[in-house]
């Protein structure tokens, strides 16, 4: 048996999800026969040496901490072959059977009807007669671009957001601005109080992993799984640097609802809290703080604000209401000796706060207060002094912000810009233009006699100011959305409210969808035309991956396998609706050459090369592709880089924050001018009960009906709604519960005790539901989630059994019955985790035989719900 | 010999080794080596799961597996090994044909009902026979929790095995633990610095003060009854049986009487 037995060639792609323009996860494909048979770490050490690299090493305590030699790819990157040969695949164009362009459109019949096999050609016209005809009939804002969100990571072929190439050729078109999904609290809140653009984290984290290292007593992971989050985009050194800590015995006290996977096997301590009340627990402990002088007030008289307005409140003064620890573990389920405890200990110690995005901490009602009073802590701790920073287990140098990174940077991070097909980010469409993610459904359905308002862009791109300003849609006598085309359909498993979009997606007013995408999963279903498009492995592409905690790195991808079926890519797929369109002449005459400048892919790749930043001035094109990757060294100098926000911490007027007056602002000058009578986003972060939108407290009367909080983190086993059907992902116990009938319901954990009073057991199948819908689960028994809390992953896909308001989901796509509501009345961030619903045992059987239909499409033990099940054979 | 060596305080649980062990494996045959191993239903390497505790004292220890690489199987049937120098446990395909018995006597060894074999892990010999240095599960850990080498490369000293044939090396392999929170119910403050005993038989096994949070954990552990002893100046003394002989426990919020 020779080497060419175990691979005939290896190529190298980048496996990350994060698609905009930024990747991750490289790894290296073993190719035989014409299909992939091995993933695998890259190993760096086959082309460089540490010395090459100029290998950063940090030191602690005795103890050296190194970057690594090899790529540490997460499961969901070493899995993903299954992903270009699931059984889930769109093999070719389909057309919705009871759509008829020239006669009846059915569209009540979206996500319940299946589709036909027709060709790319006929696929292709019917796209660019719709545009025309809409353009004709409507205009170009009656065209809703659904164009972003996390998924595949390419550059010639297509970010999310080809089409929208096409469209700024043709008069632009209405686009669905991505809201900060994953950061909302700190993006709405925390911004008003440290600046801290774009998305309101810290921007100074340079070198904060040596400094905890080196100072830090303990490290609060507040609502943070660095075990789970970073996965999708940027691997397992978060890991590493978890396993240094413990090794250093820097104490790790994790603040969350549920054990996440961080948490069990990291954590020195766990401070269950019930999900979205962390404002009351934080408001305590500055109690403790204010009443016991445990605060450093020479800093907050040198660098902060507004103070007593602050001190006022939470001493009771302004409400009547101090905020003691016993006020607080009402609310928040800590016990008052445990939140005193936590205080002193604080007040005591060099004490950093980690994060990793999302969870009920961050994306529930209200998330803007406790991100505020995050800092607010922090504040009163001098934030900055050694060993007392905010950072991050995730996103390292996103948008080559190098003040992202909390490890050694590399001398660049390499960009694919040059060859780039998607959305540009940085664009900040006018009025009228666009509509925030988390309004689709509402702005679907608004006429204009009564246009939709919010305030801001919603993008995490945009400046706090953009937040002041106020947008609606639609603008001029536009008659609305007649037209969606996406290439990220996923709203449904991933936004606020998915059985309200499912009605959206069905109303009569949307005459045309057209979905491009590799996989019959959530949005697709509701399509009437739907192209297929290939996955990564599938293409030939420039890649880099820029957020592995080691070195930049950038690298050719040569194409593994040939394409699934028919399947093109999301570009091509982009340009063969262009070169259709270029037939009507007018403002689509040569439209393929204005999209492609007139360059073919190979010239394509060749530019992004050469705009790629690479600093090698001896390697060229064809010596990248030879080599398959190129890494840049460490930067020299990196030691003296600040150590996270040191330079404020010494000299605020010299390093000053964004915010207004340069200073922590306890009172937010901002909001205090602009929005003098918002109650929920007050000028001093405050503990917000309820409102008219929002009643999702354990107090609330609500909870009567529906006595449980729900947990929906970030997936464990997919990103966002990506990798839903990878057999041996799912055969892992915490990512899917095979109930009675067969079926992968998505896992429910239910504390021991409530499950006892429920009388449900582990491998039950269960209903959560609320006045929105319900979804079904996998009952799943542990001690890992506290008491009147479940907790279910988003982003499971959507397998409707009723469809539509009050509907109900097999897949366990709880996001259907998230709240529409958005963060509060003057925020449009989403809230999906952290809401009411109830708990109750289901008989799968009993329901299957009530709806017949829906509990017996076509079904694979191994991938779950398969393409076939709306696709009719041919004859 | 070649052996795998497993730190379980270093594994995270991202099942990384069961994948790839899958990913190589799974509707792929490497002859002469191995047949295909379905696309589910088999684990050459097993991930077990062991959640621990209680709230708020929770951790979940886990334990890859690896069941056919043990001697064992070579006392058994060793007409059904391939020969190999390294000490490698390789289930000879075309050996195995119809031998259920193995896959029934031995964990980790599988039975294909569709090519009637008994297959399980190779130790990835296809690929060590092939310029690899280390099997597809060690390739994929990102945490060095697995290692793969000549049994003399490493220190074993304390080191479990599961059964004693085992070609698999364990570090701190989980035992048992008991934790608990002392404070003051009247002052509503938790007890900082109290002496907290562990007492098996009459004999004190360790003593701990409790920590700034009213914290005490005894870590690994042997199953088995204990006392829990605590003796904080001012208050009386608090003892409390403990049974850890099937589950580690959080024995409580521990109210002190004054």
């Amino acid at each position: 048996m020779g080497k060419e037995a175990i691979a005939d060639k290896t190529v190298v792609a980048t496996l990350g999800f994060c698609n905009s323009g930024m990747n991750s996860n490289i790894g290296a494909i073993d190719v035989k026969d014409g299909r992939a048979v091995r993933i695998r770490p890259l190993h760096y050490d086959e082309r460089y040496t540490e010395e090459e690299l100029n290998a950063w090493q940090l030191e602690a305590r005795g103890s050296v901490f190194k970057p690594g030699m090899k790529s540490f790819l997460p499961p969901l990157s070493l899995a993903y072959k299954n992903r270009t040969y699931s059984k889930n695949r769109v093999p070719y164009p389909l057309k919705r059977v009871d759509f008829d362009p020239h006669g009846e459109r059915n569209p009540q019949n979206r996500g319940t009807s299946k589709y036909v096999r027709i060709s790319w050609d006929e696929a292709l016209s019917i796209a660019a007669e719709e545009i025309k005809r809409v353009h004709d009939t409507y205009g170009p804002m009656s065209i809703l671009v659904q164009a972003d969100g996390h998924g595949e990571t390419k550059a010639y072929h297509g970010q999310h957001g080809v089409m929208v190439e096409l469209f700024q050729w043709t008069g632009d078109a209405l686009i669905q601005t991505r809201n900060a999904d994953s950061w909302e609290g700190w993006y709405w809140g925390a911004k008003h109080m440290w600046g801290m653009e774009p998305v309101g984290q810290n921007i100074w984290q340079t070198n904060v992993i040596q400094d905890v290292a080196k100072n830090s007593d303990a490290v609060l992971y507040w609502g943070a799984d660095p075990e789970t989050t970073p996965w999708g985009w940027g691997g397992q050194q978060a890991s590493r640097i978890c396993y240094w800590f413990n090794e250093l015995g820097i104490k790790s006290i994790w603040i969350a609802p549920d054990v996440n996977y961080a948490n069990a096997v990291h954590a020195d301590k766990w401070i269950p809290v019930y999900p979205n009340t962390d404002a009351a627990l934080q408001l305590a402990i500055a109690y403790v703080w204010l009443t016991e002088g445990l605060y450093d007030k020479d800093y907050i008289a040198s660098h902060a604000v507004g103070f007593d307005w602050f001190e006022y409140y939470v001493l009771g003064n302004e409400d009547g209401v101090p905020k003691t620890p016993e006020w607080a573990a009402e609310k928040c389920g800590v016990p008052d000796y445990t939140i005193k405890a936590l205080a002193r200990y604080w007040a005591k110690h060099n004490v950093s706060i980690a994060h990793c995005n999302g969870g009920s901490y961050i994306r529930s009602c209200f998330a803007h207060e406790p991100a505020r009073l995050e800092i607010a802590l922090l504040g009163m701790q001098a934030l900055g002094h050694p060993g007392r920073n905010f950072f991050k287990f995730i996103e390292w140098s996103l948008w080559s912000m190098k003040g992202l990174s909390p490890l050694p940077c590399s001398e660049v991070f390499p960009t694919t810009e040059g060859a780039y097909h998607g959305r540009n980010r940085a664009d900040l469409p006018p009025n009228g233009t666009f509509i925030p993610k988390t309004l689709i459904p509402q702005g679907i359905a608004t006429e204009a006699d009564n246009p939709l308002k919010w305030f801001g862009h919603t993008l995490s791109g945009a400046p706090m100011q953009d937040q002041l300003f106020e947008y609606e849609f639609p603008v001029d006598d536009n008659p609305g959305v007649r037209m969606i085309w996406s290439d990220s359909p996923c709203w449904t498993t991933c936004w606020n409210g998915g059985h309200e979009m499912e009605e959206a997606f069905c109303m009569d007013k949307v005459e045309f969808i057209l979905v491009q995408h590799p996989w019959m999963e959530n949005d697709t279903t509701f399509a009437d035309i739907i192209l297929p498009v290939s996955t990564k492995l599938e293409c030939e592409d420039i890649g880099t991956d820029t957020l592995n905690g080691q070195w930049g790195i950038l690298c050719h991808e040569e194409q593994a396998v040939d394409p699934y079926v028919e399947c093109i890519s999301d570009w091509e797929a982009c340009l063969g609706v262009a070169e259709k369109l270029q037939e009507y002449g007018g403002i689509y005459k040569k439209l393929v050459k204005k999209m492609t400048q007139g360059l073919d892919m190979e010239q394509t790749l060749e530019r992004g090369f050469k705009m790629s930043r690479c600093t090698d001035e001896d390697l060229t094109w064809d010596d990248l592709k030879e080599q398959q990757f190129w890494m840049s060294p460490t930067m020299e100098g990196w030691q003296d880089e600040p150590a996270g926000m040191i330079e404020f911490y010494e000299d605020p007027d010299n390093h000053p924050l964004s915010t207004p007056t340069g200073k922590l602002e306890y009172y937010s000058t901002t909001l205090a001018k602009v929005f003098p009578d918002d109650t929920e986003r007050a000028p001093v972060p405050k503990w917000v009960d309820e409102t008219e939108d929002h009643k999702e407290r354990l107090t609330s009367e609500r909870a009567k009906d529906y006595p449980f909080l729900l947990v929906s983190n970030h997936p464990r086993w997919r990103v966002h709604a990506n990798c839903d059907d990878i057999p041996w992902l799912r055969e892992i116990p915490t990512c899917k519960i095979t109930g009675p009938d067969g079926y992968g319901y998505e896992p429910v954990w239910i504390n021991t005790e409530d499950a006892a009073e429920l009388g449900i057991k582990t491998g039950d199948i269960v209903k959560l539901f609320n006045e929105r819908g319900g979804v079904l689960g996998g009952a799943y028994v542990t001690e890992r989630i506290y008491r009147h809390t479940v907790y279910q992953d988003h982003g499971a896909r959507v397998d409707p059994i009723v469809k539509g308001r009050q509907g109900l989901d097999r897949g366990g796509a709880n996001n259907t019955i998230a709240p529409q509501a958005t963060t509060s009345k003057n925020c449009a961030g989403e809230v999906t985790s952290g809401y009411l619903v109830g708990v109750e045992k289901v008989d799968v059987f009993e329901l299957a035989e009530q709806y017949p239909e829906a509990f017996s499409k076509p079904y694979d033990e191994a991938f779950g719900l398969t393409a076939d099940r709306y696709i009719i054979e041919e004859a | 010999m070649k052996v795998f060596a497993i730190d379980i305080n270093r594994c995270n649980g991202c099942y990384n080794c069961q994948l790839a062990c899958k990913d190589e494996h799974c509707d792929q045959p490497w002859p002469p080596y191995s047949a295909a191993e379905p696309l589910i239903g088999q684990f050459w390497l097993k991930m077990e799961e062991r959640e621990r505790g209680q709230v708020p004292v929770v951790r979940v220890s886990y334990i890859p597996t690896i069941g056919a690489q043990d001697e064992a199987i070579r006392d058994y049937a060793p007409e059904v090994l391939m020969p190999r120098e390294d000490g490698i446990i390789v289930l000879d395909p075309e050996k195995c044909q119809g031998r259920k018995d193995l896959a029934e006597k031995f964990p980790g060894v599988y039975y294909n009902e569709e090519l009637d074999l008994a297959q399980g892990c190779t130790g990835c010999a296809h690929l060590l026979d092939n310029g690899w240095t280390v099997p597809r599960c060690v390739d994929a850990c990102a945490t060095d929790a697995l290692l793969f080498g000549d049994e003399e490369d490493f220190d074993l000293t304390g080191a479990t095995k599961l059964t004693e044939g085992s070609h698999v090396y364990y570090f701190n392999y989980p035992k048992r633990f008991i934790a608990g929170l002392v404070f003051d119910p009247c002052r509503r403050e938790v007890v900082i610095g109290a002496p907290v005993d562990l007492v098996s038989g009459d004999e004190v096994v360790a003593t701990q003060l409790t920590d700034d949070f009213g914290d005490f954990r005894f870590d690994q552990i042997d199953a088995g009854a204990y006392r829990v002893v605590i003796r904080a100046e001012g208050y009386g003394e608090k003892v409390i049986e403990v049974d850890v002989s099937e589950e580690d426990r959080y024995i409580g919020d521990v109210a002190l009487d004054q």
